[in-house]
């Protein structure tokens, strides 16, 4: 027994010998079933054209990269379960993260197994307190630049004197108005707030705030809903049945295709910002993008949305830093993307802060045909 | 009594503490002859944990036989007050243990008190809305963590008086939960041949019996109720430590269908069988998974059709069997 055991062995070993150069693990966590499976099939989509168009040049560090892809199931419990089983199988970097969470719970089983971690999408901002991870890198904005770029648009360009505020109930919702009102101070805005109005994200019924809103007469109301397939379609149609007047100005990223294809021409004159689009300047300009935007449409059928566009980044990022250290350890690649810029990612060449967090840089949108998710960058 | 007849009644004990010692001491070992790699450690700590929580709600569904859908709150609480008096507080494990039990204790007797005249669905129900709203105040109430959960729980930390254990390892946290485990397994099995767990099953099984013996049935579904919440919290007090990251998702149905299930598989008042349930779920789950949404396909049919044609778990299945000819 002991003998055959010891000839198996053997003979692996010599089967592996000559390969010697294992592939590189590439992990990745996101939920693939569920309500959010459609988004994590699309991160993880990402991923994988991106590590083969790696593996087309030739691989990383003379070696070839594999993919693992695993399904969190938007529980935390089970992302727990898959992030164990990716310092099992010794997972180089793990590219992780749809729900915050999820993230929050996977994040130090990670941090312990060694494991380098990005985290592709998640927005919460304790992703990045370093309390667990204090290697930790986030390719997606935070809500604290989103507060930023909305504020400066309303109080600058808008010179909105009078703003009312929309609020998802909730830990997000609540956030973001704090954050807002904190750059209004900032930017010296010398107007008011003149109402607050507040709901519960599984609510899909909002005539009783929007009548109220209506009486305001403000110029610009601030919406924050990430319920992106029910509750926001209802919310804009709603919106224009009340006729209000203020213009809708929606929290960064919330205007999904979801959106469009529920309240189609209601999203008119909606204005918001996000962080990547296939079709808008100045990502039709960039060729690290159009090139991208190319290939996922050949391999995938459809235009890459932000999502995919966050996963193809935290790959070229990672590999661009591996490439650069000569090294798989997880505290010489961290160090060298965190405070670092890198260039010729899907979103161009970007900056990331010391805390690692990827410089977000907006490009503000109305909508002009929402039937056809029509958009027209301002600025 | 004849003298030949006397030293078998000796001997059975004996053989029996031998086994169970062998069997305490596998246990044990158990990780190391997996491997002893840090998922071996980390998957049966998650089953010693699981287990544990699973006892809690056994307790009430086997001696009570009521279905509570409300256990998820003191898993809760137990994670909740690990979590924020540890990570706040910087408070050790013993303290955040003792928190955990009494909290639980208070939160049980307050929601047994008002579920106290309900039966059945209409218990389930009451339960179950307990957890809703349990989950709202968890998930709006930014003091104990809000929607986002707490992060940075340090290390278990239990002083003791020679040694000061820290668990800052997955391979560290083996020897608590198996401890966790044996002491609620040690619990569980006193408490079947208490005068409460008898009694409890006598009103279950036959009220008419125990009313004509002068027990108040409400008083013993409190006790019951009451004495199930600590274990089921210490569980969640465990996890939290675990996974140094508690939230508000403590409350979903992952846990509740994870306890119910594991109960229900192999078999109601069998003293292992939730033990052995949970630790065929986790293993399906993490080794032989189909996948998200069919993993819960798989796990909700389990239920469906242990509870339709096996009321009693595999160990009813198997008497069936066993006694066609």
């Amino acid at each position: 027994m002991h003998r055959t055991k010891l000839a198996l062995a053997l003979l692996l070993g010599l089967a592996s010998a000559p390969a010697m150069a294992q592939d590189i693990k590439v992990g990745t966590i996101f939920p693939l079933s569920g309500g959010a499976g459609p988004d994590g099939q699309t991160v993880t989509n990402a991923v994988k054209l991106m590590v083969q168009q790696i593996n087309e040049k030739g691989g990383l560090l003379g070696r070839k990269l594999s993919v693992i892809s695993k399904d969190d199931e938007s529980t935390p419990a089970v992302g727990v379960s898959r992030a164990n089983e990716m310092i099992a199988e010794k997972a180089d970097v793990v590219i992780e993260g749809w729900n915050s969470p999820v993230t929050l719970a996977m994040q130090p089983i990670l941090a312990r197994g060694g494991i380098l971690d990005i985290t592709a999408v998640s927005k919460s901002d304790l992703i990045l307190s370093g309390e667990t991870n204090p290697y930790a890198i986030r390719i997606n904005s935070s809500n604290g630049f989103d507060a930023e770029v909305i504020a400066k648009y309303v109080v600058q360009t808008m010179k909105a004197k009078k703003v009312a505020f929309l609020t998802q109930n909730d830990v997000y919702g609540n956030g973001f108005q704090t954050a807002i009102e904190a750059e209004f101070k900032k930017l010296n805005f010398s107007g008011q707030i003149v109402m607050t109005e507040k709901f519960a994200f599984k609510d899909t019924d909002f005539r009783v705030q929007l009548t109220n809103l209506n009486g305001t007469d403000a110029d610009a109301i601030i919406v924050t809903n990430s319920s992106n397939s029910s509750g926001l379609p209802a919310m804009v149609d709603q919106y224009r049945q009340a006729g209000i007047k203020s213009t809708f100005v929606g929290a960064v990223g919330i205007m999904l295709s979801t959106v469009f294809k529920v309240a189609g021409e209601a999203n008119n004159g909606v204005i918001s910002a996000d962080i990547f689009f296939p079709d808008l300047p100045p990502f039709t300009t960039q060729p690290e993008s159009t090139s991208f935007v190319a290939a996922y449409t050949k391999a995938y059928g459809a235009a890459p949305d932000k999502s995919a566009a966050l996963g193809a980044a935290a790959v070229q990022v990672w590999a661009q830093a591996v490439e650069s250290t000569k090294s798989l350890d997880r505290k010489t690649v961290a160090e060298a993307i965190r405070g670092k810029s890198v260039k010729g990612t899907v979103f161009g060449d970007v900056q990331f802060l010391p805390n690692g967090q990827m410089q977000p840089r907006y490009v503000l949108f109305r909508v002009v045909d929402g039937k056809n998710a029509k958009l027209e960058a301002l600025q | 009594m004849t003298a030949i007849e006397s030293p078998r009644p000796a001997s059975i004990p004996l053989l029996r503490v031998a086994a169970v010692t062998a069997l305490v001491a596998t246990g044990f070992f158990l990780p190391r002859l997996l491997g002893g790699t840090s998922v071996a450690y980390s998957t049966l700590t998650t089953i010693a944990i699981f287990a544990v929580m699973c006892y809690g709600a056994d307790i009430v569904l086997s001696y009570l036989g009521e279905v509570s859908l409300g256990h998820t709150v003191f898993w809760a609480i137990g994670g909740y007050a690990a979590a924020n008096l540890s990570a706040k507080y910087g408070l050790n494990g013993w303290v955040t243990a003792a928190a955990t039990i009494a909290l639980c204790l208070a939160a049980a007797a307050f929601l047994g008190a008002v579920t106290l005249r309900t039966r059945e669905f209409v218990f389930s129900l009451v339960t179950y809305a307990a957890a809703v709203v349990a989950f709202e105040i968890a998930f709006n109430w930014d003091a104990v963590g809000g929607s986002d959960g707490i992060v940075g729980i340090p290390p278990l930390k239990l002083p003791m008086l020679v040694t000061n254990f820290s668990g800052a390892m997955q391979e560290d946290l083996w020897p608590v939960a198996f401890v966790l485990l044996l002491l609620t397994l040690a619990f569980i099995a006193r408490f079947r041949r208490s005068r409460l767990g008898t009694t409890a099953l006598m009103v279950q099984m036959n009220p008419a019996l125990a009313a004509s013996l002068g027990v108040d049935p409400r008083r013993i579904r409190l006790a019951v109720f009451v004495i199930s919440a600590p274990i089921t919290g210490l569980a969640g007090w465990l996890y939290a430590y675990q996974r140094a990251y508690v939230g508000p998702d403590m409350f979903e149905s992952y846990f509740l269908v994870m306890m119910l299930t594991a109960i229900v598989l192999v078999g109601r008042r069998i003293l292992l069988g939730p033990l052995i349930g949970t630790a065929l779920l986790i293993t399906q789950q993490n080794l032989l998974s189909l996948g998200g949404d069919w993993n819960k396909i798989v796990l909700g049919s389990v239920l469906a059709l242990v509870l339709i044609f096996w009321p009693a778990g595999l160990v009813g299945l198997y008497r069936r069997i066993a006694r066609t000819p």
